[in-house]
């Protein structure tokens, strides 16, 4: 299992580029983080397709510090339903003040990674409670 | 979402982020206030009001939580860590090369163990950037030296007319990691009483 408190330093990491430089640069930070990071990750989802998608996130949460996450695959979705978020717990738990907007960066590091892959990538809800869905693009094929 | 499995990656991979995007400065300046004074907090307050004691509090769960191969030394002068497998650098040379980093330009095996495996150019920096701070604002000097191969050793000691060291502290008993054959690889970065000294290969 994966130590927890590393979350203490992406929250923090979060709060130091907002700080500095604002809104649009954490942004930036999150689109690149997906892009450039996460580009193999992509190139796994755009051959393995759905499939692919369900399985990582599946293997994914199982290492991650607590949280209670249902993952689900149709013919065109993958829908990651997060009933209790690790990272939110364990920020909570420790009386972490959480960044308002670190939701957000599921959103946008997952958007970027999902983009590449062609791939469309939702979130509904937030701050421990969440469904995220990475949908295929109809008549598109990587 | 991110989580802290695949932590290390995108640490480094967000220190040359930062590098690129905003220089140099701008990452000591991450690693020192978001770092040292946000995300590590608790070492902060440890260190703040319980010395040494809460040196061995904080790096004893920290280390034990994230797998790390290392020895702890507490006596009343000195506060000090001997790190044979520094889980950080292992995660790094598991993954292998970042790409468009000099070691992935080559399949050299000794490419791959140099400091440039990942993203950032020296990885390894990013501790002395964080702890310094906050040895420094609660009275404490650092000695330290690493070789970027997941060894390293630490030795804090209180600041104080007379305390700065000039050369490395004597071998600290059979669990020193300067013992070790190994220990000689890589490329060495020394700091004593709480500023570099050199570079030695």
């Amino acid at each position: 299992m994966a130590a927890g408190d590393f979350y203490f330093a992406i929250n923090a990491t979060f709060r130091f580029i907002y700080g500095r430089w604002g809104e649009e640069a954490l942004i930036d930070y999150w689109r690149a983080l997906g892009r450039e990071y996460y580009a193999e990750l992509s190139r796994r989802f755009c051959k393995g397709g759905l499939e692919e998608v369900e399985q990582y996130w599946k293997d994914y949460f199982k290492l991650e510090p607590g949280g209670v996450v249902k993952i689900t695959r149709t013919d065109r979705a993958v829908v990651i339903e997060v009933q209790d978020c690790p990272a939110i717990r364990w920020l909570k738990g420790a009386g972490r003040k959480v960044m308002p907007s670190y939701c957000r960066h599921c959103f946008h590091v997952s958007s970027a990674i999902a983009e590449e892959a062609n791939l469309v990538f939702e979130l509904e809800d937030g701050d421990g409670t969440c469904r995220q869905t990475f949908r295929s693009r109809e008549g598109k094929a990587c | 979402m991110l989580g802290v499995q695949d932590f290390i990656g995108y640490y480094d991979w967000t220190f040359e982020y930062l590098r690129r995007k905003y220089g140099e400065k701008a990452l000591s300046a991450y690693w020192e206030e978001a770092i040292a004074f946000d995300s590590q907090h608790h070492a902060y307050e440890l260190v703040k009001n319980k010395g040494f004691e809460g040196m061995a509090e904080y790096w004893g769960h920290t280390l034990n939580a994230e797998e790390a191969g290392y020895t702890i030394n507490k006596t009343r002068d000195f506060f000090r860590i001997d790190m044979f497998d520094c889980p950080s650098v292992r995660f790094l040379v598991r993954r292998g090369p970042s790409p468009g980093s000099e070691s992935a330009k080559g399949p050299s095996k000794d490419l791959l163990i140099k400091h440039s495996q990942g993203y950032y150019h020296d990885y390894c920096e990013h501790c002395m950037g964080w702890v310094k701070p906050i040895m420094t604002r609660t009275g404490f000097m650092v000695d330290h030296e690493h070789n970027h191969q997941g060894q390293c050793w630490w030795e804090m000691h209180r600041a104080g007319a007379g305390s700065r060291r000039k050369s490395e502290p004597p071998l600290r008993g059979p669990q020193d990691v300067r013992k070790l054959k190994a220990w000689r690889r890589g490329e060495h970065h020394l700091y004593l009483s709480s500023l570099r000294v050199t570079e030695m290969d």
